[in-house]
């Protein structure tokens, strides 16, 4: 029956081409319009490591006290942490694992001297950061502890960097220079994007990876500045030690903590640390700490944008327009069949025989209208990329589950559409006769 | 005119009427609302820098390791960047504006202020910023040459002297005296700083609507410093006409005097403007697109429900015509009723998009919509209704009269 | 086959209470050919939609094939459409959008019909009319003739046992109501029970029996079965 109710389907929406063109046409806008905002919304609200997002944690201390915090975040607290406390936290070992960690970088010398300089972001942290946020590697291995101690001239690069510089091939064990001085390969991550880059909020969001990851110690032993915020409260002493023993916050730190249990202990450590600074003079204030999830993070450091949540706003109301504006099609489409209807109601069919025919009409306008709206979704993205920044690019890729929920969206935005004019065209009386008009 | 039998043939046909009403509502709504946020956007997105950006451009320098003598390699950077032809002038500075990119700080009256008094960019710079930036000195004086000194990123001495924006200068100094007053900056409790100049109008680098500095994005103070830096940036200000010459001359020239550099980021200030406000003026162009198509789809759809219902009242229409309805009539009829539907749907709509913005104000960081929004919007709502029902009610009127006649 | 006892009608509006049909009883046999005649607006139609179960009657009873159809569901009355009863509409009642073929197909659909049996008996009745050649046609390609033969095929299609024909000739020129009525005859005569309402006594004659409503009543009812030839042979003069 299915197949017979789909070809009367096709058959009813031929013989009236303009209103079902329109029809298709107002769902396939609304769909376009609602899914292009939606896949942009999906990747900046997606969830970079999402069987891990619940175990690791940012870490917030209060070191500013309460009257300094004049600018930003609405809770007194900034997002990153000073020099002081990232060696205390780390050195406490507190939590499963833990990683300090901020964006610097350098001017790379090609060993081919035909070729100029030029910048490379380098991320300074500690060996679990790779295992705390699964980072794959390609050749080699992460760094060791021993490393980190040493303060060794070892780093990890990128799977892109090692394409770049080595063509791919395996680079572990050749050096790289970084402003004049030479850094050993130690490994090479596979390609490792994740989006958000949740693990730095502080600058872009949507930032790739820094193709050179090198041992903290090693960055603050070379005075390499951050090149991510640094926010001070009051001014420190003068030169690279006056930074470190300042109250500056460029430190983004995160705990992994894998049970509940852990979390709870972590929070009390932190509170008893802060605490504890306080009865050493180093905070004049209440302790105040803070930890977030993966996804908490996110959401406070408010990573999908006010604009894109306007922008979802507006295209589903619009694309709720295109719904009522398919409604009235419909219900005008099928009324004008009431004679028909009235004939095969003569005729033996039942109203859910009738329900069946309009609503698979509903469905067949709505499948068309989600692969218009699909093929929209694809042009709107590209034109969202030509006309927004380049970082919205990471996010604007339409993979097959945004094609589901676009055909999902649009046939059950059509049925919702169809469901009325369905309704009535059932209502129908079985007709005697076609009556005048 | 015919408002009774028209109403007594809508409640005939209530449903789609409320269809087209409903859908004119939300449509005044979006529209509204979008046409709001289009204008707040734009409106951000071409507020002036208060610099020549036409023939400015900016050179990033990063150097490759630490050179031997970086106070002199900039100088000679300098001045052979000044030397070139078709060069204005050119200086070395931490940041500028539209880059979304810099230093904030506090600035206060007095040294024990728990809270600031204002907060400002900082800019540092030489005798040759003003006349590089294209900036109007309003009062005070430039720079001297003896006054810029190095400066090295966690240096904490204060200005000798600083040069002001004038909104900087209003916001501190309500009364228009604050030349030759000293404030303190930079966290220094010790040592304040002279305010030796007031220009007319330098924008900080944050200009985003959203931004931390979106208070004070006027607000910004010129320091006079050399900033010895691995990274910092040279600006430079070209004759008109001559600025894409300069900019691929200027590279070749830093080269020549040192290699071992990485000139990362070179772009002209009109590409910056862009690039600052790219999002913004996306948004905009996004969400006019979208009442622009949003608008097609409810003028079609107001199309198709009006064909179908005269198509529908054929019969009864031809009886009207040969009653003695003129064509004009019948026009008039459809238009009458439209303009019924559209109108309810105004009244909704109007109440929609004032909930909808309300909504969105406690939602985000949005302003209240002006009242004209949605006045605005629901002219145009009407005139669409006005426009969509023409072509389906000279239809109408073309309906021969001798269709009465005619049993079916 | 049709048995009416005492069947009222009654349409309400808010100001008055109008009788369609009034202690109405009618009784067809199987295999008869019966008339129904009346002036326009007796509650002839009436009469047909509540035989045709298109509509509920308000008092009395009504046994269509041995089933009393009182307080059946829309569902089962839809069945009983479906499978007793086929209809022959003034106006054809074609489907604009299907071919005579799929027209004819409609009912046995809805009936359930597998493929091959659907196919066989739109072969069967497309032939029984006359219309094999025209099978693929659209009704708008159709003369009138051609159209009403075709809704009689799609009403024998499902075999029905109660053919309810009304004013079958009602939007035909003479020539083509003259073979339309005698394919109705040719039913008969192989078996079918038809009823047939009209308001043209030239037409009515030909039938076994007239019944004639006023009022939403019957008020004479000639019980004198005629010959059907005897009815041909007076129209053929």
């Amino acid at each position: 029956m299915f197949k017979y109710y789909f070809s009367l389907a096709l058959r009813s929406l031929r013989r009236n081409v303009v209103l079902t063109m329109l029809m298709i046409a107002a769902i396939g806008v609304g769909i376009g319009a609602s899914m292009t905002t939606l896949t942009v919304f999906r990747a900046m609200d997606a969830d970079p490591i999402p069987h891990k997002s619940g175990q690791l944690y940012a870490v917030q201390i209060d070191n500013w006290g309460p009257a300094d915090h004049s600018m930003d975040t609405g809770d007194k607290l900034e997002d990153q942490i000073d020099y002081v406390d990232a060696m205390a936290l780390m050195h406490a070992h507190a939590g499963a694992r833990q990683i300090a960690a901020y964006l610097t970088g350098f001017a790379l010398t090609p060993a081919n001297p035909e070729l100029k300089p030029f910048k490379v972001d380098a991320r300074a942290t500690f060996t679990d950061f790779f295992s705390m946020f699964e980072v794959p590697f390609e050749y080699g291995a992460p760094w060791g502890s021993g490393d980190d101690d040493a303060r060794a001239p070892v780093i990890v690069i990128t799977h892109e960097l090692n394409d770049k510089l080595f063509g791919g091939a395996n680079s572990v064990g050749r050096t790289i220079n970084l402003d004049n001085e030479d850094y050993r390969i130690i490994g090479v991550m596979a390609p490792w994007n994740p989006m958000p880059r949740f693990y730095d909020l502080t600058s872009s969001d949507f930032e790739k990876t820094a193709p050179v990851f090198l041992p903290f110690t090693r960055a603050i032993d070379r005075h390499l500045l951050s090149w991510g915020n640094t926010s001070c409260s009051k001014a420190s002493e003068e030169g690279w030690e006056g930074l470190l023993n300042s109250n500056c916050v460029w430190i983004q730190f995160w705990a992994e903590l894998p049970s509940a249990a852990a979390v709870e202990e972590y929070r009390r450590w932190l509170k008893n640390y802060a605490e504890e600074q306080r009865l050493s003079g180093r905070f004049q204030w209440p302790a105040y700490t803070k930890l977030h999830d993966v996804r908490a993070w996110l959401t406070y450091e408010h990573v999908v944008s006010d604009e894109t949540r306007i922008l979802v706003l507006v295209s589903f109301s619009f694309l709720l327009v295109c719904v009522l504006n398919a409604m009235g099609l419909m219900l005008a489409k099928f009324m004008g069949r009431s004679a028909d209807i009235g004939v095969r109601r003569a005729l033996g069919a039942n109203k859910r025989a009738i329900l069946a025919q309009c609503l698979i009409e509903a469905g067949v306008v709505g499948l068309a209208g989600g692969l218009l709206g699909v093929v929209l979704t694809v042009l709107g993205l590209l034109g969202l990329r030509s006309v927004l920044s380049e970082q919205i690019l990471e996010l604007t890729h339409l993979d097959p589950s945004g094609v589901c929920i676009a055909l999902a969206l649009a046939i059950a935005a059509t049925m919702i559409a169809g469901l009325y004019p369905t309704w009535r065209a059932a209502q129908v009386v079985p007709a005697w006769q076609l009556k005048a008009q | 005119m015919e408002v009774l039998p028209i109403l007594s043939a809508m409640r005939r046909n209530k449903v789609g009427a409320i269809l087209v009403a409903v859908q004119m509502a939300a449509t005044l709504a979006i529209l509204s609302n979008a046409l709001f946020i289009i204008q707040q956007h734009l409106a951000l997105s071409s507020r002036p820098s208060g610099i020549d950006e036409a023939n400015l451009f900016a050179i990033s320098n990063q150097w490759v390791g630490t050179p031997p003598d970086e106070s002199a390699l900039l100088q000679t950077d300098l001045a052979a960047l000044r030397a070139l032809p078709g060069v204005i002038d050119a200086y070395a500075t931490n940041s500028y504006p539209l880059t979304n990119s810099g230093w904030g700080d506090g600035a206060d009256l007095k040294p024990d202020q728990t809270k600031s008094s204002t907060h400002m960019a900082r800019y540092f710079g030489d005798e040759h910023t003003l006349n590089t930036l294209g900036v109007k000195l309003l009062a005070g004086r430039n720079f001297t040459a003896a006054e810029v000194v190095d400066r090295m990123y966690n240096d904490q001495a204060a200005p000798t002297a600083l040069i002001i924006s004038r909104a900087m200068a209003d916001s501190m100094f309500p009364h228009g005296d604050a030349l030759g007053k000293s404030i303190y900056t930079s966290g220094n409790k010790a040592q304040t700083s002279p305010i030796v100049g007031i220009v007319e109008r330098l924008q900080s680098p944050w200009v985003s609507g959203s931004s931390w500095a979106a208070g004070w994005v006027e607000n910004t103070a010129i320091e006079p410093y050399h900033y010895l830096a691995k990274s910092f940036c040279y600006l430079v200000r070209t004759q008109p006409g001559q600025l894409e010459n300069v900019l691929l001359l200027s590279q070749q020239k830093l080269f020549e005097i040192h290699r071992a550099r990485v000139l990362d980021k070179v772009q002209t200030l009109t590409e910056a403007r862009q690039e600052v406000y790219r999002d913004d003026r996306g948004l905009a162009l996004i969400l006019a697109v979208v009442c622009a198509v949003l608008l097609a789809i409810t003028a079609f759809g107001i199309v198709g429900l009006t064909s179908y219902w005269v198509a529908q009242r054929r019969r009864q229409i031809g009886i009207r015509r040969a009653l003695g309805a003129t064509r004009g009539a019948v026009v008039r009829y459809f238009q009458t009723e439209n303009l019924m539907i559209a109108a309810t749907g105004a009244v909704v709509g109007i109440v929609l998009a004032i909930t909808l913005n309300l909504w969105m104000v406690s939602s985000f960081q949005l302003e209240r919509l002006h009242n004209s929004y949605a006045v605005g919007g629901a002219v145009i709502v009407l005139l669409l209704g006005q426009l969509a029902v023409l072509w389906p009610a000279l239809r109408a009127a073309s309906i021969p009269p001798a269709l009465a006649t005619r049993s079916v | 086959m049709l048995k009416m006892t005492h069947l009222s009608k009654v349409y309400r509006t808010e100001v008055v209470e109008t009788y369609a049909l009034r202690d109405f009883s009618i009784h067809v046999r199987e295999g008869e050919f019966v008339a129904v005649t009346g002036p326009s607006g007796s509650g002839k139609t009436t009469f047909l939609t509540i035989a045709g179960l298109l509509e509920e009657f308000s008092g009395g009873a009504y046994q269509l094939d041995g089933v009393d159809v009182q307080g059946l569901n829309d569902n089962a009355r839809s069945r009983l459409r479906n499978e007793k009863i086929g209809f022959i509409f003034q106006a054809f009642n074609l489907i604009p959008d299907l071919s005579v073929a799929e027209n004819i197909e409609v009912p046995l659909r809805y009936r359930g019909f597998s493929a091959a049996e659907r196919r066989r008996r739109i072969q069967q009745s497309i032939e029984r009319v006359g219309l094999a050649a025209r099978q693929r046609h659209y009704p708008a390609e159709l003369s009138g003739g051609q159209q009403q033969r075709a809704a009689i095929a799609r009403a024998l299609a499902g075999t029905p046992r109660l053919l309810l024909a009304d004013e079958p000739t009602g939007n035909l020129d003479t020539q083509m109501a003259r073979g339309v009525l005698e394919l109705l005859e040719e039913l008969h005569r192989d078996g079918a029970t038809i009823v047939m309402v009209t308001h043209d006594p030239e037409l009515a004659v030909r039938a076994q029996r007239e019944v004639h409503i006023v009022d939403g009543q019957v008020v004479d009812v000639a019980t004198e079965p005629r010959l059907v030839s005897g009815a041909r042979g007076r129209m053929q003069l």
